[in-house]
């Protein structure tokens, strides 16, 4: 039996370690071993509830697999139609890879404290991805092209390792379309069909034209991307406050409790997982 | 009814009878093997009032139990649901320390800053604590050092000291006036006298401490990063990863969340107690560890408890309850790091280049020959000194980016955030 504060407790503070039932209304092959899973809560009430800045991500319960921290990959804008692009790597993920269409996962969230976009409004943008990077920034881009007046030029450069590792390609298509915007892509590795840029992100800096002090760069991808990319910027003049990335850390509660993602006296999971250069900086990453 | 009160000695089972038929009552009790240790009392003749032991393990297990049902879930056809698992079990708590009960009180912060947990302040709100005074400190205590005993002046429901035939009581909290209210035919008005004999108690009780450590220059030279780095190489080397520490800390808060499946069908997830100083503890996915040395493990350990946790809450996390002097065999507890942070000597320099080949040079990825050459040739290219070593295949493209990142400062792992995977 509850007692009286106990009835006052669930009434006023949710459970944050339960998850909400979501369906898969659809499932997009992004590449051999990415796909995006088109959500939708169960609790209709949610539907409209449920929102979430750019750069949050949730905690994805499997059945049987516990749960696994994922960034969300589709705009604001569209919040009632959830998306997530998986990668698989391992238990959980390739579980979920196996799911199909009307299959039930749990989602909590959305947890983290996304990018700044207030500090984005009013300026040009870089975006640098590389690989699956591209999904968390894919949840900004869509959201910057729907409120474009807010911002100025928009710059997107991307990275794969080969032609078939590209990822959101209707999408890639779609942005280099908008006005004031620019995609280039290029792959590590190319084809006989593939007649585009190849090697490195870094080779493109050659081929747009920014300007460091009215910009904003936003970077994801491999840990063996990012030092290049503001090694390069740096030296360009971006300051170090306008060079946004993401950090990734173990995570088991994503509400700053069981302690697995802390740097120093900070959580990644509410504090982060979004820095800029300068605060990562300072960041006694080790600890 | 007065703040202070008496109850008898010979009456204390008989309350502890009364109070029990409400509630769930945790009190000390012996083992055959000799140990202390808190408990659920089914019969009151159990409880020992005995002050020279303390429980071998912390009160918090009451509220954030070592391993714990947080829902159970099922899967029929496609759909899948989790049905919550609440514990709504009145307790009260007799006989607590003060150091287990400061515990606590941390804890309450922990858990309600931020996301509130429910399952912690579910049963939190619907306990009593009453802790007894410490009259005779005991060999590994230090909570005169960390401010949280031997007697506590805030904090609890019904603090009692041991005054020889009698308890000394004082009302705390409401919920210890309410008890004392329900049966106050137990107890009688303190005397002047015996608020007296119970002053002495105390100022004795803080007189008789074998263990007195520094905690302030401790936390300043962790602070200051004056710690040198012998201490954490000692400590690191005598550590064997076994968690003690973590699990005998009333302040310890760190958790696992897991699945245990029971069949095709259904299973339940499980909140566990964790160990920062477990290997796997900050393990990611693809195998990449920013804590794969126990040195730095144990590093965070300190760090965490005794000035991270001052910065946030204006206290350590320790509360001198000495278990963690008791239970770790490589004398890597409290303790013992604030006296070697205390008397180590002037902290041994620790200049590092920031230059990209001693980088190099250091990670053992490139010798001091190759690196003049490399320079040599480099004069001629007029490349960065990074692409001319991956243009020569001599270090590959991903070593230059972790010196690089090295240089930097930019965390190792940095740009995939959120999206770990599993």
């Amino acid at each position: 039996m509850e007692n009286r504060a106990q009835v006052l407790l669930r009434k006023m503070v949710a459970n944050v370690y339960l998850p909400h039932t979501a369906s898969i209304k659809r499932i997009k092959e992004e590449t051999r071993d990415i796909k995006t899973f088109i959500l939708c809560f169960k609790e209709e009430e949610l539907r409209d509830k449920f929102t979430f800045r750019p750069g949050q991500f949730v905690l994805v319960s499997v059945f049987n697999c516990g749960e696994a921290p994922i960034s969300i990959s589709s705009s604001p804008e569209i919040a009632a139609e959830l998306q997530l692009s998986i990668k698989k790597a391992g238990l959980l993920t390739g579980e979920i890879h196996g799911y199909k269409e009307g299959d039930e996962i749990g989602l909590r969230g959305p947890y983290g404290n996304g990018f700044p976009l207030e500090e984005l409004y009013g300026r040009n943008i870089l975006f640098v991805g590389g690989g699956i990077g591209l999904a968390p920034l894919r949840s900004l881009i869509q959201h910057v092209f729907a409120k474009k007046s807010d911002f100025g030029k928009i710059t997107i450069l991307y990275g794969a390792r080969t032609p078939e590792d590209i990822v959101f390609k209707e999408d890639l298509n779609r942005w280099s379309k908008e006005d004031d915007a620019e995609v280039l892509t290029t792959v590590d590795m190319g084809d006989s069909r593939w007649k585009g840029n190849t090697g490195p992100v870094t080779h493109l800096w050659e081929k747009i034209e920014i300007s460091p002090l009215n910009t904003k760069a936003v970077i994801c991808g491999p840990p063996v991307m990012i030092p290049y990319v503001v090694f390069d910027l740096l030296k360009m003049g971006f300051a170090e406050e306008d060079i946004i990335s993401t950090l990734e850390r173990n995570m088991k509660c994503g509400v700053g409790k069981c302690g697995h993602c802390t740097l120093g006296s900070k959580f990644t999971c509410i504090d982060g997982p979004v820095f800029t250069y300068n605060e990562m900086k300072e960041l006694p990453f080790l600890l | 009814m007065a703040d202070r009160l008496i109850i008898n000695k010979e009456h204390l089972k008989s309350f502890l009878r009364k109070i029990s038929k409400k509630h769930e009552l945790i009190a000390p009790v012996k083992t055959s093997g000799g140990d202390t240790l808190l408990e659920v009392i089914h019969s009151v003749d159990e409880v020992i009032f005995d002050l020279k032991s303390k429980p071998v393990m912390p009160a918090k297990n009451f509220f954030f139990p070592r391993s714990e049902t947080i829902f159970k879930y099922q899967r029929k056809g496609k759909h899948y649901k989790f049905d919550e698992i609440l514990d709504n079990t009145p307790r009260i708590l007799f006989g607590l320390r003060s150091c287990d009960l400061w515990g606590i009180l941390f804890l309450d912060m922990i858990f309600q800053e931020n996301f509130k947990d429910r399952y912690y302040l579910n049963r939190r709100i619907n306990s009593v604590l009453i802790n007894i005074g410490c009259n005779e400190p005991m060999k590994n205590c230090f909570c005169r050092s960390t401010k949280s005993g031997p007697f506590l002046t805030h904090g609890f429901d019904l603090q009692l000291t041991d005054l020889g035939d009698r308890f000394f009581v004082e009302i705390g909290r409401p919920r210890g006036r309410e008890i004392v209210e329900e049966w106050n035919y137990f107890f009688s008005p303190a005397t002047t006298k015996d608020r007296e004999h119970q002053y002495e108690m105390v100022l004795e009780a803080e007189s008789r401490f074998h263990q007195i450590v520094d905690m302030d220059t401790a936390v300043s030279r962790l602070m200051n990063d004056e710690v040198d780095d012998r201490v954490w190489d000692e400590l690191g080397n005598r550590c064997q990863n076994c968690g003690g520490c973590a699990y005998v800390c009333p302040t310890c808060y760190c958790f696992n969340i897991v699945d245990i499946p029971f069949s095709e069908t259904e299973g339940e997830r499980k909140r566990i107690h964790d160990s920062c100083t477990f290997t796997g503890f900050t393990r990611l996915a693809g195998g990449y560890n920013p804590r794969h040395e126990k040195k730095r493990r144990i590093r965070r350990r300190f760090y965490h408890k005794l000035y991270y946790e001052n910065k946030k809450h204006r206290r350590p996390s320790c509360v001198g309850c000495g278990r963690c002097v008791e239970i770790c065999f490589g004398r890597v507890d409290m303790i013992n790091f604030i006296k070697m942070v205390c008397e180590q000597g002037e902290r041994s320099s620790r200049e590092t280049s920031l230059r990209l080949g001693e980088i190099l040079i250091e990670a053992g990825l490139l010798n001091r020959e190759e690196l003049k050459k490399a320079l040599e040739r480099q004069a001629g290219t007029g490349e960065s000194l990074g692409t001319q070593l991956i243009n020569e295949g001599l270090i590959t493209r991903e070593g230059v980016a972790r010196a690089l990142g090295y240089q930097l400062k930019i965390p190792e792992n940095a740009g995939t955030g959120g999206s770990s995977g599993k």
